[in-house]
């Protein structure tokens, strides 16, 4: 066999390869139909993308680990949170999840260490949960600080806050947060889970 | 008619009043105005709770100069619920033990004495176990001049409270109130007043190093009664005073906190006021004005 054949021959392996497949223009389909077909796979690609998203966003995902249903979410049923007399909810994604698509794609990445923790069980049962919950809990105190507390800022703002209907000791904590430029999270760790075991007062400065 | 009701309720507080006995300089009291503060139950919050962060949040607040009163005094009889009921920082609560007492304050002076009294109604026994059996009833008040204890112009008696004096949870039971670096010779300390209904008396003391609670030279006299349920204590003493007496001038003011055991309470188990001032003269959360 010759250097020729050898090379005729690898091209015709390379032209019958899926590549070469995706490459080669058409000459059955119109530009338009291929388009057409291209537009609604993209459409459905792109919904089951976002409602397999969107689904990893509910509470009954985040409660359907017992490592969440029996730990954080408990505490948190307790809340003004997760039950108040107006009726609105903030489930666990509204503080956890960003909204806006660029930090949420972030945050769904990081997620997957979740995964990993949930894979090798670093808090399958209370006591592994209680012994890493003030890393957990400092973790996620840190993002919210570095993030401005932008998830609880979807819903509230010092701005639209009326003082008038606060009791004395928010309105004059709030005064003070405005005054010194603070961050919901540096005053309301434990709003929704209790605070975890062995804080220092670093942790709430 | 009306004229007649009156002109008999002004004769009756004359002679509750000229009833103080030896008070001769005593003022009218129907006349004095009377400010409301609202003593609440503490539970388990002494000046080691207030100033922990990660238990409080007001401890940041208090890093920052506010006082007690600033974020409290309007919620002092929730607070007071919340603890007396054991929803909060209470470990041992004493069933049916009152949340909170309103108390009229009144205060006046003459030039010489200063004059202080102390009004409220009984709350409900709680039926538990006397702790004090002789005294079904003390109230006390502490003075402090110029915020030289830590925290006293925040917080009050708080500055005296500890976490290991005796009937906090685990504390030495023979250890009182104290404050931090306490010293007579150098104006650390709170003067102390008490009256104690199963002896009818009076006590000048102060808290420093330790709680003592004799040795003052400022108190002239502390006398109250019991008319059917309203309490109504008299304190007088002295501008002047001796060792472990705060020194009081007209136009000055005075970190100022007192409170009630009630219900044959003892040690902790009492029912206090935020840190307020007492100004002679001069404008304060109780205003004793010259008469």
């Amino acid at each position: 066999m010759t250097e020729q054949d050898k090379v005729g021959g690898n091209n015709e392996a390379a032209a019958t390869g899926w590549w070469a497949r995706l490459r080669r223009p058409s000459t059955r389909y119109s530009f338009g139909a291929i388009l057409a077909v291209g537009f609604v796979v993209g459409v459905f690609f792109w919904g089951g993308f976002n409602t397999a998203m969107e689904a990893t966003n509910t509470e009954k995902f985040c409660i359907s680990c017992h490592e969440m249903y029996d730990n954080v979410y408990q505490e948190y049923k307790e809340t003004i949170h997760y039950t108040n007399r107006t009726g609105v909810r903030a489930v666990c994604s509204d503080c956890h999840v960003p909204k806006d698509w660029t930090h949420k794609m972030i945050r769904k990445i990081q997620a997957s260490r979740e995964v990993w923790g949930k894979i090798t069980g670093s808090i399958d049962t209370r006591e592994k949960f209680e012994a890493k919950r003030l890393q957990l809990a400092r973790n996620e105190w840190k993002r919210m600080k570095a993030s401005d507390s932008r998830e609880c800022r979807n819903c509230h703002s010092l701005e639209s806050m009326n003082s008038e209907a606060q009791k004395q000791r928010a309105r004059k904590q709030h005064e003070m947060a405005r005054e010194d430029n603070m961050t919901c999270i540096d005053c309301h760790k434990g709003i929704a889970h209790h605070k975890p075991e062995g804080m220092t007062e670093q942790d709430e400065e | 008619m009306k004229q007649k009701t009156l002109a008999s309720a002004i004769g009756a507080m004359m002679l509750m009043g000229m009833g103080g006995g030896v008070l001769a300089a005593a003022p009218d009291w129907g006349t004095v105005p009377a400010t409301e503060v609202v003593l609440f139950y503490p539970g388990v919050s002494p000046l080691e709770w207030i100033t922990k962060g990660t238990e409080h949040g007001g401890a940041r607040a208090l890093k920052k100069g506010e006082t007690c009163a600033d974020c409290h005094d309007e919620e002092a009889s929730d607070m007071g619920r919340k603890m007396a009921s054991g929803q909060k920082i209470e470990p041992a609560p004493i069933p049916g033990k009152a949340g909170f007492i309103p108390v009229k304050v009144q205060a006046s002076h003459d030039g010489e004495n200063l004059y202080m009294r102390f009004a409220w109604k009984q709350p409900a026994a709680s039926g538990a176990a006397p702790l004090d059996a002789k005294n079904p009833v003390k109230i006390a008040f502490m003075l402090e001049d110029g915020g030289k204890v830590e925290l006293a112009d925040q917080a009050g008696c708080w500055a005296t409270c500890h976490l290991d004096s005796r009937t906090m949870p685990g504390a030495d039971e023979a250890k009182t109130k104290y404050v931090k670096g306490g010293s007579l010779a150098e104006g650390k300390f709170y003067d102390l007043y008490q009256w104690r209904s199963g002896e009818n008396k009076g006590f000048d003391g102060h808290v420093a190093e330790t709680r003592v609670m004799e040795g003052g030279k400022a108190l002239v006299s502390a006398e109250g009664k019991l008319a059917g349920d309203e309490w109504s204590v008299v304190f007088v003493r002295k501008l002047a005073g001796g060792e472990g007496d705060v020194t009081l001038a007209p136009g000055n003011a005075y970190n100022f906190g007192f409170a009630i055991h009630d219900d044959s309470a003892a040690g902790r188990f009492h029912h206090v006021s935020l840190g307020y001032k007492l100004g002679l003269d001069t404008d304060a959360h109780i205003k004793a004005v010259k008469q």
